[in-house]
C-alpha cells in the first residue's frame, strides 16, 4: 500500500466520521426539523461510506460491482445535495417576501438556464480516454457540478449584494456547498479532458476538499447562531420609499 | 480544450468569491454607527437628471455632438446618485435586520417594513443603473419605454400615410 493511499484513506475515514459529528451536533441542536434534506444527505453520505469502504477492502467484490454501488451512491448524493440547494433558497426567500415574490421564478429560470447550458456543453464536448458508460457518467457529474455551483454562486451573490444576513446554519451548509461543488466542477473539467491520467491527484483533492467542507458544516452547526451587531431601538427616518417611486419610474420610462 | 479552461477558471473565481464571503462574515467591517456611514441623496436634484422634459429640451437646443456629452454626464451623475442610494439602502437593510429581532414588537414590525423597502431598493437600482448604462452608451438614443412607443407610433403614422398615398382605392373601398 502506498503512502498517497494511506493518506487518501485516512482522509475518508476522517471526513466520515467527522460526518458522524455533524448527524449529532444535528440531533442535539434540533436542526433536522428546519433542514430536513441536509440531514438525509449526511446520513446518506454515512451508509455510503459504510457500505463502499469496506466494498473496496474486499476480495469477494468485483470491479464492476463496486463502480456499480460508487454510481449508485453518487447519483443519490447529486440528487439530494439540489434538493439541499432548494431547501436553503426556501429558507432565504421565506426570510424575506420581496425576494420570495422575485426570487421564486428567478430561481426556476436560472435552474433551466443552467441545465439548458450543460446540455450544450454536453453536446460541444465529450469525455475523453473513457469508455462509453464513464463517459455519460462523468458528463452528468459535470452538469451537476455546473448547476450546483451556478446556483449556490447566484444566492450568495444575491445576499451579497442586497446586504442580506443570511443565518449561520443556512449560511455554514451553502458555504460548505458551494465550495465542494465548484472543486468537483474543476475536477469534473479536468477528468473530462485528461480521462483517467491524474485520477489519484484528482482523487485526493476531492477527499481533501470533502474533509474541509464536513469542517465548516460542523463549525457552522456548532457555533452560535450570531446576534446582531448592534442593538436599533427605532427605526430611523428614511427616504427610501420617495427613492423607490422615483427608481421605478425611470425603469417603466 | 478551451471549454475545460473556461470551466477551470469559473469555478476557481466562484471558490475565491466564497472564501472571501466566508471570510467577510467571521471579520465583519459594519460599524454600529450606521447614521454616520448613510451619505444624505438630494431626490430632487435626481428627479431633475432623469426629467424627460428636461433630456427632450437639451434634444432641440444643443446641436447633436454636444448633446450627447451632456447627456453622458447628466446620466453619469444620475447613475452616482443611485449608487449613493443603493448603498444606503444596504446599510438600513442591516439596520433594518437588527430592528426585526428587537423584542418590542413596533420597532420589530418598523424593522420588517424597512428591510423590505430596502431590498425594493436595491432591486430596482440594479435594473436601474443597466437602463443607465446602456443609456451611457447610446446618449442620442430613446430607450425608454415611454420613447420606443413614441417612435413605434410615429413609425405607423407614416406607414399608414405612405399606404394611404400609395393605395388611395383600398382607402376609399374600405370606407365605402
Amino acid at each position: 500500500m502506498s503512502w498517497q493511499s494511506i493518506l487518501s484513506d485516512s482522509l475518508i475515514v476522517a471526513s466520515h466520521l467527522l460526518l458522524g459529528g455533524v448527524i449529532v451536533v444535528f440531533c442535539r441542536n434540533r436542526v433536522y426539523i428546519q433542514f430536513p434534506l441536509f440531514f438525509a444527505y449526511t446520513i446518506a453520505e454515512v451508509l455510503q461510506f459504510a457500505v463502499l469502504f469496506p466494498m473496496l477492502l474486499m476480495k469477494s467484490v468485483t470491479g464492476w460491482e463496486y463502480t456499480f454501488a460508487y454510481w449508485v451512491g453518487i447519483s443519490l448524493s447529486a440528487v439530494l445535495r439540489f434538493g439541499v440547494i432548494h431547501e436553503i433558497f426556501s429558507h432565504v426567500f421565506h426570510n424575506y417576501g420581496v425576494i420570495n415574490q422575485y426570487g421564486r421564478p428567478a430561481f426556476r429560470w436560472l435552474t433551466v438556464g443552467l441545465v439548458s447550458l450543460t446540455l450544450l456543453l454536453a453536446v460541444y464536448t465529450g469525455a475523453n480516454g473513457l469508455d462509453r458508460l464513464a463517459s455519460i457518467i462523468y458528463l452528468l457529474d459535470r452538469a451537476a457540478s455546473i448547476t450546483q455551483c451556478g446556483l449556490l454562486v447566484a444566492l450568495f451573490f444575491l445576499a451579497s449584494y442586497l446586504h442580506l444576513s443570511l443565518r449561520s446554519h443556512t449560511f455554514g451548509i451553502a458555504l460548505g456547498l458551494g465550495v465542494l461543488a465548484s472543486v468537483e466542477l474543476v475536477a469534473a473539467a479536468i477528468r473530462s479532458q485528461l480521462g483517467y491520467a491524474g485520477s489519484t491527484a484528482i482523487n485526493f483533492l476531492l477527499t481533501a476538499t470533502y474533509l474541509i467542507c464536513v469542517l465548516i458544516w460542523l463549525y457552522y452547526l456548532w457555533a452560535p447562531e450570531r446576534s446582531p451587531q448592534f442593538a436599533v431601538k427605532a427605526v430611523p427616518e428614511h427616504d427610501l420609499e420617495d427613492w423607490n417611486k422615483e427608481l421605478q419610474r425611470l425603469i417603466q420610462q | 480544450m478551451i471549454i475545460t479552461l473556461a470551466l477551470v477558471i469559473l469555478a476557481l473565481f466562484a471558490l475565491l468569491f466564497l472564501i472571501r464571503l466566508a471570510k467577510g462574515r467571521i471579520f465583519p467591517s459594519t460599524s454600529s454607527d450606521f447614521r454616520a456611514e448613510v451619505q444624505p441623496v438630494d431626490i430632487q436634484a435626481f428627479r431633475n437628471l432623469i426629467d424627460s422634459g428636461e433630456e427632450e429640451f437639451l434634444r432641440r437646443n444643443l446641436p447633436p455632438a454636444e448633446f450627447r456629452a451632456v447627456q453622458r454626464q447628466r446620466l453619469r451623475a444620475a447613475a452616482d446618485y443611485i449608487r449613493c442610494a443603493a448603498r444606503n439602502a444596504g446599510i438600513l437593510v442591516r439596520v433594518g435586520e437588527a430592528a426585526r429581532r428587537s423584542a418590542d414588537p413596533s420597532v420589530a414590525k418598523a424593522g420588517e417594513k424597512l428591510v423590505d423597502t430596502a431590498i425594493r431598493l436595491r432591486l430596482y437600482a440594479f435594473q436601474a443603473l443597466v437602463k443607465l448604462y446602456l443609456a451611457i452608451l447610446l446618449p442620442g438614443a430613446r430607450i425608454s419605454a415611454a420613447g420606443l412607443a413614441e417612435d413605434y407610433e410615429r413609425m405607423t403614422r407614416v406607414v399608414f400615410l405612405l399606404s394611404r398615398l400609395q393605395h388611395p382605392s383600398r382607402q376609399e373601398s374600405a370606407a365605402s
